[in-house]
């Protein structure tokens, strides 16, 4: 079998990459050439220099913020699916309840966050409850689509045999499901990232640890531009990671279970 | 949709039927096996009264015009599920399975998937699974309309040395005169909607066919009645387009 | 057959996590030093109403020196963001004890929240209007009549500000709690805390002039530690031995102000050196005036507090009078 090579890879990473080079250079030029305050835009130099010397502080915010994301993350998918498969299995629950599962996508977390800390205590209990608030929803709408796409037809063999309900659950609308659940996991993760810096922003942290979303608003007030650039910055990768964390699971899992899609 | 549909069909009979498009045929086929109730009139399957209940008393298979696997199982899973839905146990079950697999000759897929067979393959797949739960009654719905001529000719002469084995009652329904005449006992031709039977005529043909009975004079003429009376009740020429 | 057993295992593993996961998510993390003074340690909770900054080194101090372990305390401080409810949080018991304006304390007990004052770290508030020197300007009021000008207008000592002097021909805008606007407008004046804004511009080359609110008459206790009376009757020797190590503490960081910093510069990585021995040295004589050093750090008198309810009285802050009497505990 042919292996491949870094050749092969070129071709697609190649781009990126030259258009990152390209970005950066024109970054640093534009703001030393014009002269622009340092705290408005600090310059790409500037940003990895405080990277770099708070590098400690920055990973044990990445990691705590990265704890209460996961962990609000973790939430969504059990509660979520379990919501969806409710919905799908009751009509009378769905229509009662959806607009309640419609409201936590549309509630504005930064009103609600310091109720959480109220209701669940502060640091990573609030974060991770406000990560769930934000990222529950597409669970649910993607679950529940997935459940209801059911091929017709199969819903007609399963009958002829007089499947159970709890047969046709397992073995017909989850394995149908599984691709759309995929797609609402995914979407999950990135939301989630933001709902636990929001969280962090106004829950505070716990003793000694404080999360990305705190070392934001702390950098913002003592005009630490460069160090707002750093943590935002690590707080996007942070997101990206977990989503390409669900989304390798979510093709292994399809390839494996040779699910459609 | 369906009007004064009256018949009775003999236990074992192999029955073919015809009509043209949107007549009911499928629909037909769909009260025969429970999947959907007539506003008025019953089915009765023998030898249970009253069978209404899909899959609850006369044991039926279905084979549906898609061969309709479950993506996600390999094709002995596929083939083991009816009888998993009704209770078997996963092992048994794929044990079970073994057999009518080998009888429509796929012995040797049995961890492949669906979406690595062929057309003809996963219909076959689909045969067996209808067969697995050893009906009495066998349902077919233009099974082998989606495929080539020469994979559909080998099927039909496939299914027919399988009903010789095991003499369950089959209900072929078809749009394809010659293959209905080369399968079928009896042929029921219907009208276009509302669909009535206009003809239900024993074929006078022997009981071993092989291939080369397309082109025999009997052959022909059984076909060309059959094509009569499609034409005078169902035609193109005579017909507002349905709605 | 591998997708059906998945399946169920998958299920089956989301009930027990999320059935599981339905209670408590995380423990709060015990106090860091191991016990080696004979005291049994008491748990408490003390909330932050912002981010750790030198406003509260006294705090910190007073953990990292043993001054609470000392008087048999387990102190957890819970560094706070942008929006703690710590009254809300101390009224509940979800915390012990936490820090607020002396005004919001006020306005909470008007509500019905029976906390109490237990000792005051700002003797005079640190609250501030910061302008550029370039200005030049004489008076606080002159602030309010041209420019721009960043408040939390929900706030008291915005009311009373507007109230004492002719808003006319500023502009008014909200308050972000950054700087980054002073430093692009020399028309800019904004809210400050003496002992934050002021040395961020400074830093980064401007020249700010701040006045203090304080001067122009209204100065209320800040950063006041608050507990519940329940806790106050319930246990009165914790209330008192608490109140006792926080004396102690900001007596140390008073004295010693380095190593805490240290400490804050670690909890806050946007704080440095420099920032840190600038506000400690700015918020020295706010802390330790005539009062503190005649009644002790954090000691409170019922005349402030009485001057400060008639005037949020008058700013409609409190619908009717407030006793004041039991707002605060000396211990």
């Amino acid at each position: 079998m042919k292996h491949s090579t870094l050749r092969d890879f070129l071709p697609s990473i190649l781009p990126p990459a030259l258009t990152f080079v390209v970005v950066i250079a024109l970054w640093e030029g534009v703001v030393r050439a014009f002269s622009v305050p340092r705290f408005l835009v600090p310059p790409p130099s500037d940003v990895l220099l405080a990277a770099w010397s708070e590098r400690a502080a920055l990973f044990g915010a990445l990691l705590t913020t990265a704890q209460g994301a996961v962990l609000g993350f973790l939430l969504s998918a059990s509660v979520g699916t379990t919501v969806g498969l409710a919905f799908s299995l009751s009509r009378w629950l769905e229509r009662g309840l959806y607009p309640y599962a419609l409201f936590l996508q549309t509630v504005p977390i930064v009103a609600v966050a310091p109720l959480l800390v109220l209701w669940f205590g502060p640091g990573l209990r609030a974060v991770s409850v406000s990560a769930f608030i934000v990222s529950v929803f597409p669970i649910i709408a993607n679950t529940l689509a997935g459940l209801r796409s059911v091929d017709p037809r199969l819903s007609d063999l399963f009958r002829l045999y007089g499947a159970k309900l709890g047969d046709t659950v397992l073995k017909l609308r989850l394995p149908t499901a599984i691709p759309s659940m995929m797609t609402g996991l995914k979407v999950a993760s990135g939301l989630s990232v933001i709902g636990a810096i929001v969280g962090e922003f106004v829950a505070g942290f716990s003793e000694g640890s404080a999360g990305l979303g705190i070392t934001v608003l702390a950098a913002y007030r003592q005009l630490r531009t460069d160090l707002l650039f750093a943590a935002v910055l690590l707080a996007s990768l942070l997101g990206l990671l977990l989503f390409a964390l669900v989304s390798s699971s979510s093709t292994l899992l399809l390839r494996r279970l040779r699910a459609p899609g | 949709m369906l009007e004064d549909i009256d018949l009775v069909i003999e236990a074992g009979s192999f029955v073919a039927l015809l009509g043209p498009s949107g007549c009911g045929k499928s629909t037909l086929l769909r009260f025969i096996s429970g999947l959907d109730q007539p506003a008025s009139g019953s089915v009765v399957l023998s030898p249970e009264a009253n069978a209404q209940e899909p899959g609850t008393r006369t044991k039926l298979g279905f084979v549906f015009q898609d061969a309709q696997l479950l993506p996600w199982r390999s094709v002995l899973d596929n083939v083991a599920l009816p009888l998993e839905l009704q209770g078997m146990s996963r092992t048994e079950a794929r044990e079970r399975a073994r057999g009518p697999l080998a009888e429509v000759e796929l012995g040797d897929v049995h961890e492949r998937f669906p979406d690595q067979l062929s057309g003809g393959m996963r219909m076959r797949v689909s045969i067996a699974r209808a067969l697995v739960t050893e009906p009495s009654v066998l349902l077919l719905d233009e099974p082998f309309a989606a495929l080539d001529e020469l994979t559909r000719q080998r099927l039909d002469e496939r299914l027919r040395k399988l009903w010789q084995r095991r003499r369950m009652t089959v209900i072929f329904v078809t749009h394809a005169l010659a293959e209905a005449a080369f399968l079928a006992e009896r042929a029921l031709v219907m009208s276009r909607r509302p669909g009535r039977i206009v003809l239900d005529q024993r074929l006078q043909l022997p009981e071993e066919r092989n291939l080369d009975l397309r082109t025999d004079p009997d052959f022909v003429a059984q076909t060309a009645l059959l094509y009569g009376a499609l034409s005078r009740h169902g035609g193109l020429d005579d017909a507002p387009i349905d709605p | 057959m591998h997708l059906d057993r998945f399946l169920s295992t998958t299920l089956l593993a989301l009930a027990v996590c999320f059935s599981s996961g339905c209670g408590k998510k995380s423990q709060p993390k015990p106090s860091s030093e191991a016990d080696a003074g004979a005291l049994p340690q008491a748990k408490v909770v003390l909330a932050l109403d912002w981010v750790p900054e030198p406003e509260f080194g006294g705090f910190y101090a007073g953990r990292e020196q043993g001054a609470y372990k000392r008087h048999g305390i387990g102190i957890e401080i819970q560094g706070g963001g942008a929006g703690v409810p710590v009254l809300q949080m101390v009224a509940t018991g979800r915390a012990d004890f936490g820090t607020v304006g002396a005004d919001e304390l006020l306005t909470a007990r008007a509500r019905g929240a029976d906390l109490v004052a237990l000792f005051a770290v700002f003797q005079t508030s640190p609250q501030g209007i910061m302008v550029h020197a370039s200005r030049k300007l004489q008076k606080l009021e002159e602030a309010f009549h041209s420019g721009t000008i960043a408040l939390e207008t929900g706030k008291a000592y915005a009311a009373y500000l507007k109230k004492k002097f002719a808003w006319d021909g500023v502009k008014v805008v909200p308050y972000d709690g950054g700087v980054a606007h002073f430093l692009a407008d020399p028309n800019f004046a904004q809210q400050c805390y003496v002992t934050s804004e002021p040395i961020a511009a400074r830093q980064k080359g401007a020249d700010p002039a701040v006045f203090l609110i304080a001067d122009s008459g209204f100065n209320p206790y800040a950063t006041v530690v608050v507990t519940r009376r329940e806790l106050l009757q319930k246990n009165l020797e914790l209330v008192k031995a608490f109140v006792v190590a926080t004396r102690e503490g900001w007596r140390e960081y008073l004295d010693h102000p380095e190593p805490t910093n240290a400490l804050l510069g670690r909890l806050n990585s946007a704080l440095d050196a420099g920032t840190l021995s600038a506000a400690a040295d700015a918020q020295r004589p706010l802390i330790e005036n005539a009062d503190s050093k005649q009644h002790g750090l954090g000691s409170m008198q019922q005349a402030r507090w009485q001057t400060l309810a008639e005037q949020l009285l008058d700013l409609k802050f409190l619908d009717k009078p407030a006793s004041v009497a039991d707002s605060f505990q000396q211990l």
